[in-house]
């Protein structure tokens, strides 16, 4: 009598909390890697849904329709900057990573939530602008007609996404201590205005990577998985 | 012959640009395996291949804008092996 009890509260469990998976520094190909074996899993049907949350080591990425002339220095000048470069399968233009930048990466099935990929590219905005506001009392917005997030006249976050099955990879990086001097080597979107990281906002103050990261994360579940009864459109 | 559409993506994405047909013409595909990848805005969405069989037409090529609903391709499904066969291969062993 008591073993379907079992399997049903097990059921709701696993649907309703996210993986969070907190990987540290991690290469960008370590990271494409880990992405792709996950998405697999959750496409199968067999995985959970999972939020992967990291730093990089310094890379430039490119998607396939980037135009190369938006990288503006030679291959050979990133790598004397200590610079990788790789080429990833996202949409959105050249960008940067760097440690001090948090990256989240939510592999996520949008079969259960509404199959809607701009819908979902504003939820990410959501994320980040919650979590600036409610923690930090930065006037984080978005802009019409583009994707990112904005305080004042500068972005803090980048976004782009892959969907496979309509399960999602790739993600958002929010600049919240990185050097920002390596954005000045790529043209990574002409419309976006000037990019800021958020210690910027916090001269006289230290801001803990560790901290950002914590909120964005509480930021992500609310948004995500903000009902007990699982993901939420 | 099954026809390849792209599907709706969303409410404000009515339709995509084709970024990468990971089969050429002839190719053998398999149900369920990445056929063409597509963008819109920020996003790239993989569009797998709805049956197992040969890509025998590319309608939209690398580059172009299609709107949700356009045909992307054609493939020839693999027919399933005739019964007969099998008897045969069942007496030979």
């Amino acid at each position: 009598m008591k073993s379907p009890v079992l399997f049903k509260k097990n059921l709701a469990v696993s649907y309703a909390a996210p993986r969070i998976l907190d990987a540290g520094l991690l290469a960008y190909q370590e990271a494409l890697a880990l992405q792709e074996k996950t998405v697999a899993e959750v496409i199968s049907g067999w995985g959970t849904e999972t939020l992967i949350v990291c730093e990089h080591p310094p890379v430039v990425t490119y998607g396939r329709r980037t135009p190369m002339e938006n990288i503006l220095v030679k291959p050979g000048v990133l790598r004397a900057a200590g610079i990788d470069l790789c080429p990833a399968d996202r949409g959105g233009d050249v960008t940067y990573h760097g440690p001090g930048q948090l990256v989240l990466y939510p592999v996520l099935d949008l079969r259960r939530r509404g199959r809607d990929l701009h819908f979902y590219l504003r939820q990410l905005e959501l994320c980040v602008i919650n979590a600036l506001r409610d923690h930090y009392g930065l006037n984080a917005y978005r802009k019409q007609g583009l994707t990112g997030v904005w305080v004042g006249p500068y972005k803090v976050a980048s976004i782009g996404i892959g969907v496979k099955n309509w399960v999602t990879y790739h993600g958002v990086a929010v600049n919240v201590a990185n050097d920002m001097a390596p954005f000045d080597m790529i043209r990574a979107c002409g419309r976006d205005g000037r990019m800021a990281a958020i210690a910027s906002f916090f001269r006289d103050e230290h801001l803990p990577v560790q901290e950002v990261k914590e909120c964005l994360i509480e930021s992500f579940r609310e948004i995500f998985f903000q009902n007990d009864g699982g993901p939420t459109r | 012959m099954i026809h390849v559409y792209l599907p709706e993506l969303g409410e404000n994405a009515s339709k995509a640009t084709i970024s990468y047909w990971y089969f050429e013409v002839g190719a053998t595909v398999t149900e369920g395996s990445d056929l063409v990848e597509v963008a819109t805005d920020k996003a790239t969405f993989n569009v797998p291949a709805p049956c197992s069989g040969t890509l025998t037409e590319i309608t939209a090529k690398e580059g172009d804008v299609v709107l949700a609903g356009g045909v992307l391709a054609a493939i020839e499904e693999d027919t399933a092996p005739e019964e007969e066969d099998d008897r045969e291969i069942n007496a030979s062993g």
